[in-house]
């Protein structure tokens, strides 16, 4: 099992965050990395079981399964059904806690999958630093930060 | 009623290290504000699922806490409150880390939920957040600063050029110096040379030096101490020039405190022991921290000598000046209730916004008993903070509750006290007479309280009002503070 965790510090208040990130059809409003998101057979973003359907900006497709949506503790978790990457069983987690002083928000990004022991290095960094890292800095653009 | 309170923040310092402090279930004296004395029962170690620790806290009052769990592996604790004086019922708390990858960060959560009685919900709430949680935050930062600044390495040879250059040769300066007793136009600035320091001290180019009431009872010479010809001065604030040969975790450019019985503070550079040398957290100005001496007296008052516990009173006389105005704001952080002596309504005003509750206008020589039983329903004061001497101290005793306490700190004119010891015992009063020296002799007690008065400073629980005059002017000031004209504290500033 390969474990990928990144997390910073958004300054902006967790709530807020919230309303941009609980929607499971939102990515490609934030991430710069995704083209295009839809949810399919038409079911809402907050059900939990849809399946988005994302393309990326270098045309890859994937698939995500919502896993669990929690409004109350800020947190989502998701799997991908079908990608280009060579690996399985990926499973994600994205969660939000307030900091209270300062009213900002801490942003946890996390993953553990199976793959190859020659591949971890390389999708260990696409995952982590392409995927969360690249993420979080265009959030802390959105937000108003340096 | 149930109540939840969660406070959290970032620690600019990697997980690990923060950790490393926290994951000691007996580390709090080390560096929360509100904790005076920590020890485990059955001399357990921090880290034993189980155990109980005994608190002191900074009021006196004491608690006990049991561990209840603790992973290494998800940086978290949590622990259960066994007696507390407060009615926090059924109380358990969770200390939880995550590091923040982006940036080598540290995430700190600390949560609990209790039981407390309806009325007292939003108080307690308040209480457990902001003068634990919160306080803490700002206090571990503050431990790690200083940390840090212990474990620097010593500066490479070839940096930095200034230090290099200057090292133990004489330099030159300027300093106050008193030639005869008397008034304060013998406060006189002259051109001095400073030697290098000896083994066990530190010399400090000095950006702010405060006046205390002590240094006018030196230069008067009715309160022994100030040699002549010498410097007058206990306390000041700067940065490290060079160091001697013995010393260690002090280094040149490192900004410090210090306060010390021997005068001679008066001076833009000076020699002083290192051990009484407090290293500045970064966010505490130079200014503000030369609030040192009197902002540790107050804690020392409150903390040891009257161990005063939330919701007792207290009267400070000349709530309005320097060590009035701090003591009147740590008390009132405590939740005693605050009355003070001022003379004038301006001071009053003064004072109310540097938590006086109750300021009392004093004409002169008027005695207080009245008003201090129409404010306290009869029952009189359990402290009361004496800096008059033999004046009015009947007066105080008549004022104090039952077991009341006088702390007489000061006399303006150095005239004997003479005290009727059967007078004390009609109704249990204590009379004791603290000089903060030889409470802060401890260096490590000194050291915490001068974190906790940082800390105050830096969450702005205290906030000092300070007056500022030129070194050259010292003549003015101490006219002025005799004359009764200043709010605050007042500190002299060097020429750069
Ligand atoms: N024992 C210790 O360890 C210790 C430590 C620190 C300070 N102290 C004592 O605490 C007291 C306060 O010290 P501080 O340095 O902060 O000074 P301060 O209170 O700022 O001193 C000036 C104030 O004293 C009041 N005062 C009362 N009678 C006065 C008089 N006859 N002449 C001049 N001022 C008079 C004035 O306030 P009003 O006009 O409002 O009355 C004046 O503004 C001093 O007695 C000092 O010795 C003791």
């Amino acid at each position: 099992m390969v474990k990928v965790y990144r997390s910073t510090v958004l300054d902006a208040p967790a709530d807020r965050v919230w309303r941009d990130l609980r929607d499971f059809n939102g990515l490609a409003n934030w991430h710069p990395s995704i083209a295009l998101s839809r949810i399919e057979k038409g079911h809402p973003a907050d059900k939990v079981g849809c399946v988005r359907n994302l393309q990326l900006k270098d045309g890859a497709r994937i698939r995500e399964q919502l896993l669990s949506l929690s409004d109350y503790d800020f947190s989502c978790m998701y799997a991908i059904l079908d990608s280009p990457m060579d690996m399985s069983d990926y499973v994600a987690t994205l969660r939000l806690l307030p900091v209270t002083e300062g009213n900002r928000c801490f942003i946890e990004w996390s993953a553990e999958f199976e793959c190859r022991p020659e591949q971890v290095t390389e999708l260990t960094d696409t995952v982590g630093e392409g995927m969360f890292q690249t993420g979080f800095d265009a959030l802390k653009k959105r937000y108003g930060q340096r | 009623m149930k109540i939840t309170v969660n406070r959290s923040a970032v620690i600019d310092a990697p997980i690990d290290r923060v950790w490393a402090v926290l994951r000691d279930f007996n580390s709090h004296e080390q560096w929360h504000p509100a904790v005076d004395r920590s020890e485990m029962e059955n001399d357990a170690g921090g880290d034993v699922v189980g155990s109980v620790r005994r608190f002191c806290l900074a009021g006196g009052s004491e608690l006990r806490e049991q561990l209840l769990s603790h992973s290494d592996r998800e940086h978290t604790l949590t622990y259960c409150i066994l007696d507390s004086p407060l009615p926090l019922l059924d109380y358990v708390a969770t200390v939880r880390l995550k590091p923040v990858t982006d940036g080598n960060r540290t995430f700190w959560e600390w949560r609990s939920r209790f039981r407390a009685p309806g009325d007292r919900a939003g108080e307690l709430e308040g209480l457990v957040g902001r003068q634990i949680y919160e306080a803490g935050f700002t206090g571990l930062r503050t431990f790690l600063a200083d940390e840090g600044a212990l474990a620097r390495p010593e500066p490479p040879g070839a940096s930095p050029p200034v230090v290099e250059t200057v090292e133990g040769e004489l330099l030159p300066s300027r300093a106050v110096t008193v030639t005869d007793h008397g008034g304060p136009d013998l406060l006189l600035l002259s051109d001095v040379t400073v030697p290098a320091p000896d083994p066990q001290e530190v010399r400090i180019r000095q950006t702010a030096i405060a006046v205390n009431y002590l240094d006018i009872g030196h230069r008067r010479g009715i309160v022994p101490g100030l040699e002549l010809p010498g410097t007058p001065g206990v306390e000041g604030v700067g940065e490290i020039v060079d160091v001697g040969a013995q010393v260690n975790g002090l280094f040149p450019g490192d900004r410090v405190a210090y306060m010390a019985r021997a005068p001679g503070a008066y001076a833009g550079i000076r020699c002083v022991d290192a051990g009484a040398c407090i290293p500045l957290p970064a966010g505490v100005s130079d200014k503000d921290a030369s609030t040192l001496l009197k902002g540790v007296t107050a804690a020392l008052l409150l903390g040891r000598v009257f161990r005063a516990a939330p919701g007792e009173t207290i009267l400070i006389q000349a709530v309005a000046g320097g060590l009035g105005h701090l003591l009147s704001q740590w008390a009132k952080s405590m939740d005693l209730i605050v009355i003070g002596t001022v003379s004038s309504t301006e001071k009053a005003r003064f004072s109310r916004d540097h938590g006086c509750d109750h300021p009392i206008v004093i004409e002169d020589a008027r005695p207080l008993q009245a008003d201090v039983m129409r404010i306290t329903n009869g029952r009189g004061v359990d402290h009361w903070v004496h800096s008059s001497g033999a004046r009015g101290l009947d007066d105080a005793l008549a004022c104090l509750s039952r077991c009341g306490h006088c702390a007489v700190i000061g006399g303006r004119d150095g005239q004997p006290i003479s005290l009727d010891v059967n007078l004390l015992k009609q109704r249990s009063l204590t009379v004791s007479a603290p000089v903060c020296f030889d409470y802060t002799d401890d260096r490590p007690y000194l050291h915490r309280l001068a974190h906790q008065l940082f800390a105050k400073i830096q969450n702005r629980t205290i906030i000092p009002a300070i007056e500022t005059f030129p070194l050259g002017k010292a003549s003015d000031a101490h006219r002025k503070i005799e004359s009764r004209q200043t709010t605050g504290t007042v500190v002299l500033i060097p020429d750069k």
